[in-house]
């Protein structure tokens, strides 16, 4: 398993699609701190205003959660789904062929390339963030004694997202598919299915991956999958870690179902 | 190879193996066994199943019924399966941003396989100049020497290529001839498939001849041409109907080959000839078929098989 984890570390070190999803995590979460800046602002001639309020305050601590939120399942539908693409998947099973091992190293590797994508979130919040925070006239202390309340979550919710885009990968072996299902199905189908379940049936379908994902982070879960609003219902989420739970089933399910259909098929 | 234990040959044994997609059989209780020590050439038609007995011995494929093993056990479960059986299956398996040197790198730890050994096979496949490169913009016989460098990383036992001349010019080819002596010799086991015969009567010592998914022929190469020369007499005419009379009620084994030429199984020039005398038959020609490995690749793999006695087939 050692063996396999490495080669699959070393595989996505050196595949441009990941090093995209990384290097977009940049500008995206430079964006969203101007976006909160701005929406902090907007008074007395104030075009952009430190964060000032508790929740504005965690909001910029976890910046990165805007982003991460579509490039964490893209990464992880990336991870599978490009064997497939540039026919790699038969020497990965030549060298590897317990194809179970091959599939647990592409877990540990895409949740370890989720954390590496919230630290870098982390680090742009530090490096960019804070200074323009305390530029505006805000404390960096304010913000970064909310490291409690916003890392842990915004860390396990990088990890679920990369499982979920992971398992789906799995299920379907086509890149276009995997992220039209994983991104396209939850900041587009999701809120329509979220509005019409609450309007016609009166059913809050709070365990979808996008209002799961927001119940597990908190208060930064407006930054990321439209808000977490889901149709623009606002019934009460789930609780944290029914949250985590529910999300962990998205990752795990259809990593579950793939792995015995698709990818114990032939590979011919 | 330096600093390795010495290699070992290991058996390879094919049992009954069978593998349908859909209605369509690929292979169909196939069944033959591979010596080490000696290079193995598994030969048969485009669409024979070869490729598909390969990835079943490899596991790439499962197999409906039968057994496919390298010394003795199933690939999944050797212990090192890249430091016993290396396999060249096809020249488009890598990702064209990935260097060549990273590539191996990769397929190295994947094995338990120190890293130093991704310069090693490159030195060996004369690729060294070209390990920074990405493998996107190598030639096809680049791809194919780097395809067999992955194979090598683990210093293998078992050698298996599934067409590895692919591509390689024919300065690669000669190269490629000289290698695979050169690790038989080691003692390794070496099975190679492929369809260029005239190449292949060079550099193996055994052949597996399949067609349709069956077993057609195997032993060394020596035994199957000395056998093959006995058998078959080809037999131009312009009284092939009247010939096909006379060799069935002499019951000779035949086939027709086309509307003036018979082949004449299991009979010698001097048991033919005074027949077709004695029966008046005009002759155009009659010749002895030559005993090359393509004559008795098209006899075993034609289609047309062999028939009963007298049983123009």
């Amino acid at each position: 398993m050692i063996n396999a984890v490495r080669a699959e570390s070393l595989k996505m070190r050196t595949m441009p699609g990941i090093w995209v999803c990384f290097g977009l995590a940049l500008p995206l979460t430079v964006l969203f701190i101007l976006i909160l800046f701005a929406r902090a602002g907007g008074f007395a001639g104030h075009t952009f205003y430190f964060a000032h309020t508790l929740n504005q305050q965690r909001l910029l601590l976890g910046a990165g959660f805007f982003g991460i939120t579509f490039l964490a399942p893209v990464a992880g539908v990336v991870c599978i789904t490009s064997e497939y693409r540039q026919k790699t998947i038969t020497n990965t099973l030549l060298y590897t062929p317990v194809r179970s091992r091959v599939l647990g190293a592409k877990t540990i590797v895409t949740s370890y390339w989720a954390v590496l994508m919230a630290l870098l979130s982390l680090v742009i919040v530090l490096a960019v963030g804070l200074p323009w925070n305390a530029a505006l006239g805000g404390s960096a202390t304010s913000v970064t004694d909310q490291a409690g309340a916003v890392i842990p979550g915004l860390v396990v919710a990088s990890i679920l997202l990369g499982l979920f885009g992971l398992g789906f990968g799995v299920l379907v072996k086509n890149q276009v598919a995997g992220i039209l299902i994983t991104i396209g199905g939850t900041f587009i189908l999701e809120p329509i299915l979220v509005a019409v379940a609450h309007s016609v049936f009166h059913y809050n379908l709070n365990w979808l991956p996008s209002r799961a994902v927001v119940a597990l982070v908190g208060a930064i879960g407006s930054t990321g999958f439209g808000g977490g609003g889901g149709g623009g219902v606002n019934e009460p989420l789930l609780t944290w870690w029914q949250g985590g739970l529910a999300m962990l089933g998205w990752g795990l399910i259809p990593l579950t179902i793939g792995y015995f259909t698709t990818f114990r098929r032939d590979v011919t | 190879m330096s600093g390795s234990p010495a290699p070992r040959g290991l058996p390879i044994e094919i049992s009954g193996l069978t593998k349908h997609f859909g209605s369509v059989v690929a292979v169909d209780d196939l069944g033959f066994s591979v010596e080490p020590g000696r290079v193995t050439g598994f030969l048969g038609p485009n669409g024979s199943g070869k490729t598909t007995t390969l990835r079943m011995l490899l596991g790439l494929v499962a197999p409906n019924a039968g057994r496919a093993t390298v010394g003795g056990q199933l690939y999944r479960e050797l212990p090192h399966p890249s430091g016993t059986v290396g396999a060249v299956l096809e020249a488009t398996s890598f990702h064209p941003s990935r260097r060549a040197r990273t590539h191996l790198r990769m397929v190295a730890r994947a094995g338990g396989h120190d890293e130093v050994r991704a310069d090693v096979v490159l030195d060996l496949v004369g690729l060294t100049a070209d390990a920074k490169r990405k493998v996107g913009g190598f030639s096809m016989g680049m791809r194919q020497r780097l395809e067999l460098a992955s194979a090598m990383i683990g210093d293998p036992d078992v050698l298996i290529l599934d067409e590895p001349s692919n591509g390689l010019d024919p300065q690669g080819i000669a190269w490629l001839r000289d290698f695979m002596r050169y690790l038989a010799g080691e003692g390794r086991t070496i099975l190679v498939s492929s369809h260029l015969l005239a190449e292949m009567a060079q550099t193996i010592d055994d052949a597996v001849i399949i067609s349709r998914g069956k077993l057609k022929a195997q032993g060394s190469l020596e035994s199957i041409t000395a056998g093959m020369a006995q058998l078959t007499m080809h037999v131009r005419t312009p009284e092939a109907d009247r010939l096909g009379n006379v060799l069935a009620s002499a019951n000779i084994r035949f086939r027709r080959l086309a509307h003036d030429l018979v082949a004449v199984d299991g009979v010698t020039p001097e048991q033919l000839g005074p027949l077709l005398a004695s029966n008046q038959i005009v002759l155009y020609e009659l010749t002895a078929q030559g005993a090359d490995l393509e004559s008795i690749f098209l006899e075993l793999t034609s289609g047309l098989g062999f028939g009963a006695p007298g049983e123009p087939s």
